[in-house]
């Protein structure tokens, strides 16, 4: 089955979906009772038109500010802003985001046994020793509850070029030149990039996601190199830019986010792939952290609901279904069957499939917020821009 | 402001509430203060809070008392310097194209538009900026693009054979947003220099045979200097610090120097962030010394003689 066919009826739900937000703007908190949790998170948290169905399903009632997916906003706001008293529950990225706010006493410990769907969560989260146990904890205890996840990987315009892709080669190659993007964020594209140069030989680099200062420099000429030689049409910032991008056939592939895919699929009426890398993916999830100030209000309690429910298949297939964001957990694959009539259950299977293929690649790299040597980073992503 | 008039040395005639208030020694007077308190309040200290912050230590997530030179070393030993001196050209074409498309319209407006009409004429540029800047910039996507509107003109009147990829994500892409963005201050400006001057310095360079050329480099441009001058700081400064306009029209990693602000306040470096500011500030300062220097600002709106 091609992926425009899955994508378009996604694309309109989806459109349904935004609608129906926009109408409910200003209406939170919504009618369910139950304890009130102030949350604030980013839009993508909500697979629904508004939070009455979340709220219904877990018992509680959420007033809900929305956030960027920006992790500045969150410090700032946490560390140095009162975010603390205006908020008891807010997300963020996994994998460096827990460590600054436990370390800063902003977040609290958490009691996974009050989370009946603590056990769904796959090993490479909840077992200590898993890839993945590090985005939820900080000094070796939970600090926070993963809500969605995903292995980012290339988008490529399959109608316009023909064919499959299994690799990151062409995106650097020059038969593609001008033609490609990659995302504006020196995270996930110099992480993709050590990953390929890596992985096809051309660089030894030890941790994708926590270069050392050589590493950042070798990743960051090579595509200063590939810019100066006009191989990027542009990097794109943020989710419309991204559709716009692939959608308008401006770029006939790009490194991006899922959603971005889906929607420029729909909006294309094109067969735009999501592929799998041979040589790996920046795997990353988000999370959902209690803060202390709220744990001592009482309010921890709304919190766990609010994070079991996050947990369930009756979320996760939803979060699926509406973003392709499924968070790592089980049991998604029997709650779709147990519930053909809410879903097109064959679609979402192939979804999941494509996923695991994803997650199951040996080079992936996990996501890190804070590598070592940021200013390494950031430094080196200056120059990228500039050349 | 208004007195009362007391006529025939009689007992002063009682006053209104309002005609206290507004008495040259009432507490109406207390309005004239409100301007200059703002302007501190939000303006000179936050300035002077940029100059010092600039040279502050940075932590993981705010900053800290000290000094250190650390963050103008970041801006200079980085690729940002280059970033901000290519957006410094950038800007500088923006100004030139700017004052080629809209001071003609400037002149056009005084001289050949009745008089009744200009300042309707003008009022015409304002148009533009009822749109969002973003909706305005992100519509020029699909005009500029590789399958957009002036690529599909193109190439259906044979002018072309392949679409040009030079029109967007490109530099040329970004000048031609901040022009689009920024003329009309080009226009305004310039008519309202133009408007200092009467009718029959026009008249007299018409009836002497003065060409179209020799008369706007010996007599209208000069007359206009000042007003031609402040339009390119507006549009100078606005270039620089617009980031909407690299980051939706712009190619990979395009800059200017409000990027590199947004940048490194997203990177939480706010020392850096202020430094680049107060880069700013210093340059924009030093331009308008120069500028009063060769044009004498003073004279901006000021009645030809």
């Amino acid at each position: 089955m091609k992926q425009i066919d899955f994508n378009r009826r996604l694309f309109l739900q989806g459109l349904a979906a935004t609608a129906g937000g926009v109408a409910a703007a200003g209406i939170t908190p919504a009618l369910a009772a139950g304890p009130t949790i102030r949350l604030w998170s980013a839009p993508i948290m909500r697979p629904f038109p508004t939070w009455e169905p979340f709220e219904e399903q877990a018992g509680i009632t959420i007033a809900w500010s929305p956030k960027s997916a920006s992790a500045d906003e969150a410090l700032s706001k946490m560390m140095v802003g009162d975010g603390k008293k205006l908020y008891d529950a807010f997300t963020d990225n996994g994998g460096g985001m827990e460590d600054a706010m436990a370390e800063n006493g902003v977040i609290a410990e958490l009691d996974t046994s009050r989370m009946k769907n603590w056990n769904l969560l796959r090993d490479e989260v909840r077992d200590p020793n898993g890839e993945a146990a590090h985005s939820i904890r900080y000094n070796d205890k939970i600090f926070a509850v993963p809500y969605i996840a995903n292995a980012d990987s290339l988008a490529y315009n399959k109608t316009v070029l023909g064919q499959d892709y299994d690799s990151w080669a062409p995106l650097f190659d020059p038969e593609f030149k001008g033609k490609v993007a990659m995302q504006n964020d020196f995270g996930p594209t110099m992480t993709v990039t050590a990953i390929y140069l890596h992985e096809s030989g051309q660089m030894n680099i030890k941790d994708r996601s926590n270069m050392a200062k050589d590493e950042i420099q070798g990743v960051a000429e090579y595509l200063i190199e590939k810019k100066k030689g006009g191989q990027f049409r542009t990097f794109w910032n943020g989710f419309q830019q991204g559709v716009d991008l692939l959608a308008s056939g401006e770029v006939v592939m790009m490194s991006c986010w899922e959603p971005i895919q889906r929607v420029a699929a729909g909006k294309a009426s094109q067969d735009i792939v999501y592929g799998t890398m041979k040589e790996g993916h920046q795997v990353w999830n988000n999370i959902v952290m209690l803060t202390k100030d709220a744990a001592k209000r009482g309010v921890d309690d709304a919190f766990y609901k609010l994070a079991d429910t996050c947990l369930s298949p009756w979320y996760t297939t939803r979060q699926l279904s509406r973003f392709g964001f499924a968070s790592l957990t089980t049991g998604m694959v029997d709650y779709l069957e147990a519930h053909p009539a809410d879903f097109n259950v064959a679609d979402l299977k192939a979804t999941l499939k494509r996923k695991e293929q994803r997650y199951a690649v040996k080079g992936n790299a996990w996501q890190n917020v804070y590598p070592k040597e940021l200013r390494a980073y950031q430094e080196w992503w200056s120059r990228v821009q500039a050349a | 402001m208004f007195r009362s008039f007391n006529a025939g040395g009689t007992a002063p005639a009682r006053r209104s509430l309002w005609q206290v208030i507004v008495d040259d020694h009432g507490p109406g007077r207390i309005v004239l203060w409100i301007p200059l308190v703002f302007m501190v309040a939000f303006f000179l200290i936050p300035l002077a809070l940029t100059l010092v912050w600039s040279v502050f230590e940075r932590t993981m997530f705010w900053m800290e008392p000290g000094f250190t030179l650390a963050a103008y070393q970041d801006f200079f030993g980085s690729g940002r310097v280059d970033s901000f001196l290519n957006s410094v050209k950038s800007a500088a074409v923006t100004v030139a194209v700017a004052f080629i498309l809209g001071f003609p319209i400037a002149v056009f407006v005084r001289r050949s538009v009745p008089a009744h009409a200009q300042h309707q004429a003008v009022l015409l540029f304002i148009l533009p900026f009822m749109i969002s800047e973003v909706i305005r910039l992100f519509a020029l996507r699909p005009v500029l693009g590789r399958n957009g509107i002036v690529n599909d003109l193109l190439m259906s009147i044979g002018l072309v054979d392949e679409p040009i990829s030079a029109l967007l994500f490109t530099p040329t892409s970004v000048v031609i947003g901040e022009v689009l963005s920024f003329l009309p201050f080009m226009v305004f400006c310039g008519f309202l220099a133009m408007e200092a001057v009467p009718d029959y310095v026009f008249e007299l360079c018409d009836d002497i045979g003065s060409g179209l050329v020799v008369t706007l480099r010996r007599v209208i441009i000069p007359l206009a200097a000042p007003g031609i001058f402040a339009a390119a700081i507006f549009i100078f400064v606005n270039s620089l610090g617009l980031f909407l306009v690299p980051d939706l029209l712009g190619g990979p990693g395009a800059a200017n120097a409000g990027t590199l602000v947004v940048n490194a306040i997203a990177a939480l470096d706010f020392p850096l962030a202020m430094a680049i500011a107060a880069i700013m500030v210093t340059m924009m300062v030093a331009l308008l010394l120069i500028g009063h220097w060769l044009f004498d600002l003073t004279k901006l709106l000021e009645p030809f003689r």
